[in-house]
């Protein structure tokens, strides 16, 4: 029975698509069960290709589970929905609109006044004041991710999904736009359904981290972070989950030899 | 400012603008609500030697009736004159003659009416070939304009009387205009068509008369001017006007050397947009290469035609004289035809001041 | 220098090549660059020149205009729905490489003589590769975009309005731009019919009158400029932001 406090809750999602031969069916979710708490940050990782931008979508409802129930605010998943906001790895970004005209985009029911100190207030919010009139190509990756993640909160939705927003960043960027992240999302108090390949990615934001398994994918272990924020990569408290973590993905922490 | 924005402007001033221009430059938009009996009838005409009729009469009638009882309309080969006629574009038309019968045979209803001309056609051979008769033609490649036309018939006779058959020479379609070009750069051995292609190769210098049709053929007939039916029916002394016009024309045309060389002026640059060199060399040397009198329409005449055609099997032989031709308006004009009572000299000067 | 230096340099080079070439084949049927410019000014000094250009602009901007008309939405309808793709795609793959010449005896028998013809001709010669590119900037286009334009609720025209085909018109575009190099190049077919004006008809008409091979070299001439101006102008567009994004230019 899904309860007040759970937000999401997927249980026993299978999902297989058809393979290339008829009688080879490749399973890519097996068994999914987990649940979400209403502002929790919940981070997915596990290793390339396991399924986790599969699960995602089917969350967020772009794709069909083959069985098992998906959950949102009680109800069950049928398609996108406004109120649940995905965020693209890349060019999510339409570029035939400039910077406002991006983040606006959900915002086309509104006057023409509102619409605009909203725009601004989120513009402002991804640093990205002075822009407003530029166009995604005139724009760094990171710049455009910005812009992505305004237009998801302009339209101020319960849920948003991210599916690898950073991945195709650079280093320094991703550590910056995580800082910003969560600075914003401390300020939104939104739910947030995060996948990343990137384990120190997963510790540095979330507050729940599930690990999933190789493919055919199941949830693996469900592991809570229990340190405030901001966070310190320096701290033992985060070094133990990090560790943790890579324990259970089976990685060694030593690189070479 | 937006793409929308720049694409409806400058579309809606564009397609205005390009409008109005083509209207103004191009169209006469008066005509356009002209009711059907008041329009004139439009005559398809091809610019050569045979047709001349056409343009003398229509000018003639403007320079000293007015504004002209019927439209000429020049087209550029035979395929677009005859879709034209074909559609009802226009109801009456210069024709080569085994082609009207064919298109009778189809079920088209054209009547023959009167001649265009007689003789003015001939084969030219390149200057410098050894080409001498026909027999010199065996195995060589023959340009004729169109295999409904006369002067293919024409070969095919000429072949006969030497004793050879058509297999024994290579026959290709061409446009008219194209053939001088073709003889100049050796691409054919031989052209034939009306004139004045013919001369302009002769002029130019590259080509030689292998022989001219009235040495061949007396009194040859080629092309013939044909009415739709409904023309017939509906408006015959329009028709009959029309014929009148061509038979005065044709008799003023052989009332003197002077009368042809201003038609040859006043046709060229009018009508036949061509160099009036050319016209009248065809007209005058000989003078008797190309002949508008002797107009009226003859069974036998056609009968031969009609026979050549069978044999060479471009026609079915399915119709016969009296369905293909209407004698009556041909038999009027004869009784009253006389030349045109207008002079050179006021040709050359109405010339002058266009 | 780039934009007009080289294409200059490249032009005059050609110039002197072909009036050697004319000069040392010792012929005088083909005209020297000299004897076109003449011709061209004795086109302008009878006044025929305007008048056949705007003849011609004018039937290849209905013809193509219609072409875009028709083409364009049919072509997004095509991208979108497969089944109407399966149904339609292999009659638009028969048409399309029947040549507009093929079709001039059918419009005359259609449209008569007069400017229908050569409209319906430059039509035929437009629609099928406007209809083709169309489809494909549909196929083609990133899923992406609809994926999130979904996710902001919006279905249907909504969709196809905002952001189909926003997310098409680049390629679009370019599809316009190619289908109008064509059009322009049938004009001279389209005005052998019996036309008596154009820039097509000037060349078949110079042709009939005998030598004036200098007049139909001018015609091409001019066919040509006009041909180059057409596209600087499509060229013009894409500059704009709303499609700027699709092309790389570096």
């Amino acid at each position: 029975m899904p309860t007040s406090d759970h937000i999401i809750e997927v249980r026993d999602l299978w999902m297989t698509f058809p393979g290339k031969r008829k009688d080879e069916p490749v399973h890519v979710l097996e068994n999914v069960g987990f649940s979400v708490e209403r502002g929790e940050f919940v981070c997915i990782v596990g290793p390339s290709g396991c399924g986790k931008s599969t699960l995602l979508n089917i969350i967020a409802g772009f794709l069909q589970q083959s069985s098992g129930s998906v959950l949102v605010e009680g109800a069950p998943v049928t398609g996108p929905d406004p109120k649940r906001i995905f965020v693209f790895q890349e060019n999510g970004v339409f570029p035939w609109l400039n910077v406002e005209d991006n983040v606006g985009f959900g915002l086309l029911d509104k006057s023409k006044d509102e619409r605009r100190e909203i725009v601004k207030h989120y513009i402002e919010m991804v640093s990205l004041g002075g822009f407003e009139k530029s166009y995604p190509r005139e724009l760094s990756g990171g710049m455009r991710q910005r812009v992505e993640i305004a237009r998801a909160l302009a339209s101020s939705p319960d849920i948003i999904y991210m599916d690898e927003p950073f991945g195709a960043l650079d280093f320094i960027t991703r550590l910056k736009m995580r800082t910003d992240l969560v600075r914003i999302w401390q300020e939104e108090k939104k739910t947030v359904l995060f996948v990343t390949h990137d384990i120190e990615e997963a510790v540095q934001l979330a507050d729940t981290v599930l690990v999933m398994s190789r493919r055919p994918a199941t949830v693996q272990l469900s592991y809570p972070i229990n340190l405030a924020r901001p966070r310190d990569l320096d701290s033992p408290g985060y070094l133990a989950a990090r560790d943790r973590i890579f324990r259970e993905m089976g990685m060694s922490l030593k690189v070479g030899g | 400012m937006s793409l929308r924005r720049a694409l409806t402007l400058t579309s809606l001033v564009w397609v205005t603008a390009i409008s109005a221009g083509h209207v103004y430059l191009n169209m006469e938009p008066e005509k356009w609500f002209q009711k059907e009996e008041e329009r004139k009838m439009r005559i398809g005409f091809l610019p050569v030697t045979c047709h001349l009729t056409c343009p003398v009469t229509d000018f003639i009638d403007r320079e000293t009736g007015g504004d002209g009882r019927f439209e000429p309309l020049r087209f550029s080969g035979w395929p677009e004159l005859k879709e034209a006629f074909l559609s009802g574009h226009t109801r009456a038309t210069f024709i080569l003659a085994p082609m009207a019968i064919a298109l009778r045979e189809q079920g088209i209803p054209i009547k023959i009416v009167y001649l265009g001309h007689r003789d003015g056609t001939a084969l030219m051979v390149g200057k410098d070939s050894d080409i001498r008769s026909i027999a010199g033609l065996r195995g060589k490649t023959v340009a004729v304009p169109n295999r409904f036309s006369n002067q293919s018939l024409l070969i095919f006779r000429a072949l006969n009387n030497a004793g050879m058959s058509i297999d024994d020479i290579k026959l290709i379609e061409m446009p008219p205009p194209d053939m001088p070009a073709a003889l100049y750069s050796k691409a054919v051995d031989a052209v034939t068509s009306g004139e004045p292609f013919m001369a302009q190769c002769e002029l130019d210098g590259y080509g030689r008369v292998l022989y001219l049709t009235k040495d061949i053929w007396p009194n040859f007939i080629s092309c013939v001017l044909a009415v739709h039916e409904d023309e017939i029916r509906d408006h015959p002394e329009r028709v009959q006007t029309l014929v009148n016009g061509i038979a005065n024309s044709g008799m003023w045309l052989e009332d003197g050397m002077d009368k042809r060389m201003a038609a040859a002026s006043f046709v060229s640059k009018q009508y036949y947009n061509q160099d009036s060199r050319l016209l009248k060399f065809v007209l005058s040397k000989p003078p008797d290469r190309v002949k508008y009198d002797n107009l009226a329409l003859q069974k036998e005449n056609f009968e031969e035609i009609a026979e050549l055609g069978k044999q060479s099997g471009i026609l079915e032989g399915t119709v016969r004289f009296e369905d293909y031709v209407d004698l009556r308006f041909g038999a009027a004009a004869e009784k009253t035809k006389k030349a045109h009572d207008y002079g050179a000299e006021q040709a050359m000067k109405d010339l002058e001041g266009k | 220098m780039k934009t007009f230096g080289l294409p200059i340099a490249v032009a005059v080079l050609f110039l002197t090549g072909w009036h050697l070439a004319v000069k040392l084949s010792g012929g005088d049927i083909f005209p020297t660059p000299w004897q076109v410019v003449l011709g061209i000014a004795e086109l302008a000094q009878k006044g025929v020149l305007l008048k056949y250009i705007v003849a011609s602009l004018f039937r290849v901007t209905w013809g193509f205009g219609l072409a875009i008309l028709i083409g364009v939405p049919l072509g997004l309808l095509l991208g979108w729905f497969k089944y109407a793709a399966a149904a339609l795609n292999p009659m638009i793959q028969i048409f399309r490489p029947i040549s507009p010449i093929a079709w001039i005896p059918v419009a005359i028998l259609w449209f008569g003589v007069d400017d229908r013809a050569p409209v319906f001709l430059i039509f035929l010669a437009s629609v099928f590769p406007i209809t083709v590119s169309s489809m494909a900037a549909v196929q083609n286009m990133q899923p992406v975009y609809v994926r999130a334009a979904r996710n902001f609720g919006l279905r249907n025209t909504e969709l196809f309005r905002k952001v189909i085909f926003p997310a098409c018109l680049p390629q679009i575009l370019t599809g316009l731009r190619i289908a109008l190099g064509i059009a322009w190049l049938v004009v001279v077919a389209a005005e052998m019919i019996a036309v008596n004006s154009g820039l097509g008809y000037l060349i078949i008409d110079a042709r009939n009158a005998g030598k004036r091979y200098d007049l139909v070299v001018a015609g091409m001439v001019m066919i040509g400029l006009i041909g180059l101006a057409l596209d600087v102008a499509v060229r013009r567009l894409e500059k704009f932001d709303e499609v700027r994004w699709g092309y790389a230019n570096k």
